[in-house]
This record gives structure tokens, sequence and C-alpha cells, in this order.
């Protein structure tokens, strides 16, 4: 029994009045402590399958199992990252990131304790009485990480957290994101485009073809760590991996 | 205020009371229909030596704060529930905007045969006449919010309850502050108006005690107040707020 599974997940769009399959069957089975990335062409149904997973999509079949539970609803057991990050600009750095804690009902000294913990983590000190708009877009996303890894969940879900940043930005999260990953030993399920993202970060990649999405590959890839984007090792992975996309860009 | 913005309005204001000086010397009208700055001016100092002016403003802007007031909460309940409820939406909502082509004055009838000659007349129709911008605006407000900043807090943990405390409220105050500002005009309109009709204290009063006294310069004189009091609270209150919303939520 894995960490977190989903079984057989279904789903359906509406499309110009037709049912559009975009999730046709997905088996997944992550262990704890796995860092799983799912690539995909744009719009294959990989976010779908996240936000399923977070409970923010019902799937017209199947389920998804936490701990062998079955889930329902969205929860803080599984936290995800979105893509423009969704922090909130009325709020500074800190109450961002004490966001969920203080929804949860936990007394501010706590709340202030754990957020400073994770503030830390992700250099975020001194900006913690910053607002969004006053910080650069590596930095926003750096801010939504803390604020999902204070709520210490089971499951880290990530959609294309990098997608929007420039490539020296990205590299340098790439490489927190592993010490990160290291530090914490979450469970992360990290969806992205970017191959060479996924190559770099995945203990296993999931290749996703396009809609209707399934798992068309999986590939492991153990290689030392902090692993670099330019590091000529993990090439013949991202070979591999794009040598099973190349025809989903197709369709 | 930049200098030069500051020395241009002084001096279209200057010109203004200079053109009006010149008109009253020019004597083609007489004195009772046309009066001079200086009359008004004397009639201001007259109306705050005896404390009547400043009975008067403090009159009307109470039942403007509570009529507000009312029409803030209510307009802020109206609207959210409209935006989360589609049900609520396609009933109350196509009233409310029927509610909203209503002139505010157009509920002074009714609130007198309700009310009688009362404070509460006045506020009931302060409150009704600013209620429909704010709840529109609300609406608008919660409708248009990024749906992630909802699946986050949600995703976070957060109930219903807190959802609208912590995310749709703040998240929609863009808006909802254009809906306070409209609020804010409307129920100031519906307040002059309504003691207008009512003719019981406060500015709109004593600006019918100067229609009924043949007294055209104290009509000028509380228009002038009117006036001020909008000029100031647009200024000082609902711009400064305005700014720092627009920069914070990063719309400017």
């Amino acid at each position: 029994m894995g960490k977190l599974e989903a079984k057989n997940i279904e789903k359906y769009f509406k499309h110009d009045g037709k049912q559009l399959k975009t999730l046709d069957g997905i088996n997944l089975n992550v262990n704890d402590g796995e860092f799983v990335c799912i690539v995909g062409t744009s719009g294959c149904g990989k976010s779908t399958f996240l936000r399923t997973i977070a409970g923010l999509e019902t799937p017209d079949s199947g389920k998804i199992l936490l701990d062998g539970q079955p889930l329902s609803d969205t929860g803080p057991d599984r936290i995800m990252v979105f893509q423009e990050g969704a922090l909130f600009p009325w709020l500074n750095v800190q109450d961002n990131v004490e966001y969920g804690l203080k929804v949860a009902g936990i007394p501010k000294e706590k709340r202030n304790e754990i957020s400073h913990r994770y503030l830390d983590m992700m250099q975020l000190t001194q900006f913690a009485t910053s607002y969004t708009y006053q910080l650069s877009t590596g930095m926003k996303q750096r801010v939504a990480i803390a604020r999902a890894l204070v709520m210490e969940p089971d499951v880290l879900l990530m959609d294309e957290p990098f997608a929007a940043l420039d490539p020296q930005t990205r590299d340098l999260l790439l490489v927190e994101m592993q010490l990160i990953w290291q530090k914490t030993k979450k469970t992360i399920i990290f969806v992205t485009h970017n191959v060479a993202e996924a190559v770099v970060l995945g203990t296993r990649v999931l290749v996703f073809s396009h809609r209707p999405a399934k798992i068309k590959k999986e590939v492991e890839i153990d290689y030392q760590r902090p692993r670099l984007t330019d590091d000529e090792n993990l090439l013949p992975y991202q070979k591999k991996i794009l040598a099973e996309l190349r025809p989903e860009v197709k369709k | 205020m930049k200098p030069n913005v500051l020395a241009k309005k002084i001096g279209f204001y200057a010109l203004i009371i200079i053109a009006w000086q010149g008109i009253d010397s020019a004597e083609i009208w007489p004195d009772n229909i046309f009066p001079s700055p200086f009359e008004v001016v004397e009639d201001l100092a007259y109306g705050i030596s005896d404390a009547s002016l400043f009975f008067g403003i403090g009159t009307s802007l109470l039942r403007l704060i509570i009529g507000l007031g009312i029409a803030i909460a209510g307009g802020l309940v109206l609207g959210i529930f409209m935006a989360r409820v589609e049900t609520v939406n396609q009933t109350i909502g196509s009233l409310v905007l029927g509610l909203q082509s209503i002139p505010s004055i157009a509920w002074v009838p009714l609130a007198i045969l309700w009310f009688g000659l009362t404070d509460t007349g006045i506020i009931f129709v302060t409150a009704i006449g600013a209620i429909f911008a704010v709840t529109i605006n609300t609406y608008t407000g919660v409708k248009n919010i990024n749906p992630s900043y909802i699946e986050a807090a949600r995703n976070m943990g957060a109930k219903e309850g807190q959802l609208i405390i912590t995310v749709l409220i703040p998240a929609a105050f863009p808006y909802i502050i254009s809906g306070f500002k409209q609020g804010w005009a409307f129920a100031w309109r519906g307040v002059i108006g309504a003691e207008l009709l009512f003719s019981f204290l406060g500015l709109g009063f004593l600006l019918n005690v100067g229609r009924q006294l043949n007294d055209v310069s104290q009509v000028i004189a509380i228009m002038i107040v009117i006036m001020g009091i909008g000029i100031l609270t647009e200024g000082l209150v609902f711009k400064k707020i305005e700014d720092k919303v627009m920069t914070r939520w990063g719309l400017r």
C-alpha cells in the first residue's frame, strides 16, 4: 500500500455539448517520501489529475486514497502550490504563510514560531512584512511554497510552480526544492511541461499521453542530489522522456 | 498635492469668486435674487457664530453615518449572498437591479407614511438609497475574484464562514470600496433630499428655511457647505483608501 493511491481515475469535461474524456483510468501509487513528477503536453490533463488528487475536482469514477482512506473533499493533508502562487495581496508575506494555521485556529505565538521556521527555510525572513506587489515572481513562489509547507501536509502538490520564472531563478529554486525535499522528507507530486525540470526533481517521472490522459511511461531516476539542469548524465533520461512526449505533441 | 496643482486650484476658485463679485457689482439682478460672495460668507459666519450651522452639519452627518452603515452592512451581506448562491441571484438579484433605479427621493412618501416625520424615516431613505449600489458592487467584486484564491483557501482548510471573512471580502475589496463610494454619494443626496421634504433638522432643513425666508444667500451658503463636505469626504476618506487598496492589490 502506498502513501497516496489513485485508482482508475476517470474524468469528463463538457465541451460543445459533448462529453470529452480528460482522464482515462489513471492508476498511480506514490510511496511515502517519493518525489513524483508528471510531464505532459499543455492541456493534456495533468493539472486536472493533480487537482483531482487535491479534491478541487471530483472524478467521474475511481477514487483517491491517502494512507488507504478514500478522500472526497479538499483538505490540508494535501496542499497545492498553484502556478501563479495564488498569494493573497491583502496580506503581507508572514500573514500569507500563516493563513492555513490561522483558519485552523492555532494561537498567534505558535503560528509565528512555525512561520518563522519556514520563512527562514525559504530565505524570506527579511520580506516577512512585504506585500506581494513588492515581490518578484520568484519570491512569490517561495512564499507560496512556504505557505504550503507550514501546513505540514502528507502530500505536497505542485502545479507548474516554476513555469513563469526566468531560467536563472528557476535553476536556483530547482536546487532549493531538492534540499527542501531532502530536509522535510515530504511526499511530492509535481506537475510540469518542462522535461529538464522533471528529470532534475523527480525520483520517478510519469509521462502523460495527450487527452485523454493516461500514464504512458514511467521513468525511474536514481541519481545523486542535488542535481543540476545542465548535468550531462541526466541527458539520457531527458531523451527517453522526450521520445515518449514527441508523438503526443502532434496529437 | 503638488504645489503647482494647488496653485492652479486656488487660482481657479479665486477666478470664480472674482467673476461672481463682478456680476453682482453689475447689478443686473436685485440682491435678494443674486447675492454677493460677501453676503454668503456673512451668512456662513452667522451660522458658525450661533452654532446652527454645526448643529445642521452634525445632524445630517449622523443620519448619513447611520444610514450608510446600515446600507454597507446590508449591501455586503446581500451582495455576497447573491454571488455565492445562484438562486438568490436569479430571484433577489433582478429585484435589486429594479430597486436600484428608484431615486432615493422617491422613497420619501413611503418613509413618511411608515415612520412619520422622524429621524428613522430620514435614515430609512438614506439607507435604501445607498444599499443597492453597495450590493451590486459587492456582487460584481465577489464574482470577479481569481478562483485560485478561493481554491487555495479551501485547500488550506477554510470553511465557508472563514472564506467570506478572510478571502471573499478582502479579495473583492477594490470593487467593494467603489460600492462604498457610490453608496456614500447616494446616501448624501438621499439625506439632504429627505431633510428638505421632511423639513426636520439638518442641512436640508436649513436649505428649506432659507427658501421660506426668501434668503438666497443662506440657500447658497448651505449648498456650498454640502459641496464642501462632499469634496472633503472624497478627498480625505475615499481617495486614501482607494490609493492604498489599488497599490496593495497590484492594480496600479
